[in-house]
């Protein structure tokens, strides 16, 4: 099913338990098919996809989970290459999914669409139903906390002149 | 543009949503200062570090995708409450047909990716017709004479015969892709084969998003079909790299074609 797995795997990251996931991703796919006329030919596809998995998820009143979720590498079904064993360890993963789960809701979210899941920020204001300049605020924000996590004593130039950021404006 | 200006739209710069004139501003910016370039960098790691964690999430969709499956078909299946004498199998044909093209739409075949560079796209379409399809080209196998038509595209560097330690050079030939000429090498490890693009760098920059760092380069991303692409920019050359493979066997050939260069 086209797209189901990075749906999935954000619904992983918002939804309480696996089988909650999966129920959101079910229920995501079935709003698109009754709303199949409302899109438009020709914009990004998945992207609207996503912006039905949050506007699901969101109608259920969720709070997105804050619960790492566990990982194994040699379990089956990996997106990357079977043969390939030059990505992270799984202590690296295990530390980046604890600072990742110690984050706001607000830059998990970002993060999660952003840098996994590749969406731009408009695509991202367009899928969350927020300003682009609050979403650029996010993000900023969310790899500076994700990077104090990681390694506190990193410097942090940018942090400085983050009280400066587009928090909440919409420069679209 | 001053440092406060990078700090706001470096998400901009990094997801490649900044216009050319932007863009070049924020280059011309970076290479007069190091406490930016520097910052960039270590966010541009520290997104690829936390992207390949995620990534290394396993995420089994058989049992979801059987669900919507079932789901779907059973919902067009369902003769429409305005219909008031349904025939069935003309039904259930025609609800076949709608669930199909739901499917191909979800998935994009229907879609024209019009978002796609162009040049990226040319670069796809040729690895794919040339290198994956093996449609018939005149390509150059001898060490020497690729050596020389490197030369003969500006090329002063010398082309790696081996990337890393897995990757042998096999053929060459000089193409064009949005209207410049390219010097285009393929690589293969043994099984699998890759496409490398080449030209003398000048002031016309690739785009794309930042989804990795190498020596210190930024690789810039983009995919159309099951192509993967991945740029970067040497002092002399602008290169690029396209494979049909997975996006993580793109980058690590794109690492060791930047080690290389």
């Amino acid at each position: 099913m086209p797209h189901s797995r990075s749906l999935l795997r954000v619904a992983r990251r918002l939804a309480s338990d696996p089988a909650a996931a999966e129920d959101l991703v079910q229920e995501t796919f079935f709003r698109a098919w009754r709303s199949f006329d409302q899109f438009q030919a020709g914009t990004n596809m998945r992207a609207w996809l996503f912006r039905i998995l949050f506007n699901a998820f969101y109608a259920q009143g969720r709070r997105i989970s804050a619960g790492p979720v566990l990982v194994s590498l040699d379990a089956p079904g990996r997106e990357t290459e079977p043969q390939s064993r030059s990505g992270p360890s799984l202590a690296d993963v295990a530390e980046i999914s604890n600072a990742f789960g110690d984050l706001s809701s607000e830059h998990r979210t970002v993060l999660l669409l952003a840098v996994v899941e590749g969406f731009t920020c408009r695509e991202m204001a367009g899928i969350l139903a927020l300003p682009i300049g609050t979403v650029m605020s996010r993000l900023s924000r969310g790899r500076q906390a994700l990077r104090e996590r990681l390694a506190p004593a990193a410097p942090k130039v940018w942090e400085a002149r983050a009280g400066a950021g587009p928090a909440g404006k919409d420069i679209r | 543009m001053n440092c406060a200006d990078i700090t706001e739209i470096a998400p901009l710069y990094i997801s490649a949503e900044l216009d050319a004139r932007r863009a070049s501003e924020f280059d011309a910016h970076l290479q007069t200062c190091p406490a930016c370039r520097s910052e960039l960098e270590s966010q541009a790691r520290l997104d690829e570090r936390f992207r390949e964690a995620l990534l290394a999430d396993e995420v089994d969709v058989s049992r979801v995708n059987r669900r919507i499956r079932e789901l779907i078909a059973a919902e067009s299946s369902r003769p429409a409450a305005s219909v008031s004498r349904p025939r069935p199998a003309r039904l259930a044909a025609a609800a076949a047909g709608v669930a199909a093209a739901f499917l191909l739409l979800i998935a994009g075949y229907l879609l024209v990716p019009g978002h796609v560079a162009r040049v990226y796209a040319d670069a796809a379409r040729d690895h794919q017709l040339e290198v994956v399809l093996r449609q018939a080209r005149p390509w150059i196998v001898d060490p020497a004479a690729i050596a020389a038509l490197a030369v003969q595209q500006g090329i002063a560097d010398p082309v790696p015969p081996e990337l890393g330690s897995g990757y042998r050079l096999e053929r060459a030939k000089v193409c064009r892709l949005d209207g410049r000429l390219y010097l285009h090498l393929v690589y293969s490890d043994g099984t699998r084969e890759f496409s490398l693009f080449l030209r003398q760098r000048d002031g016309q920059h690739l785009t794309g998003p930042i989804r990795g760092f190498a020596d210190g380069r930024f690789l810039r991303a983009a995919s159309a079909g099951d192509e993967h692409l991945l740029s970067f920019e040497t002092s002399h050359l602008t290169a690029m790299v396209a494979t049909d493979q997975p996006a993580d066997a793109a980058k690590r050939f794109a690492k060791a074609a930047s080690a290389a260069l």
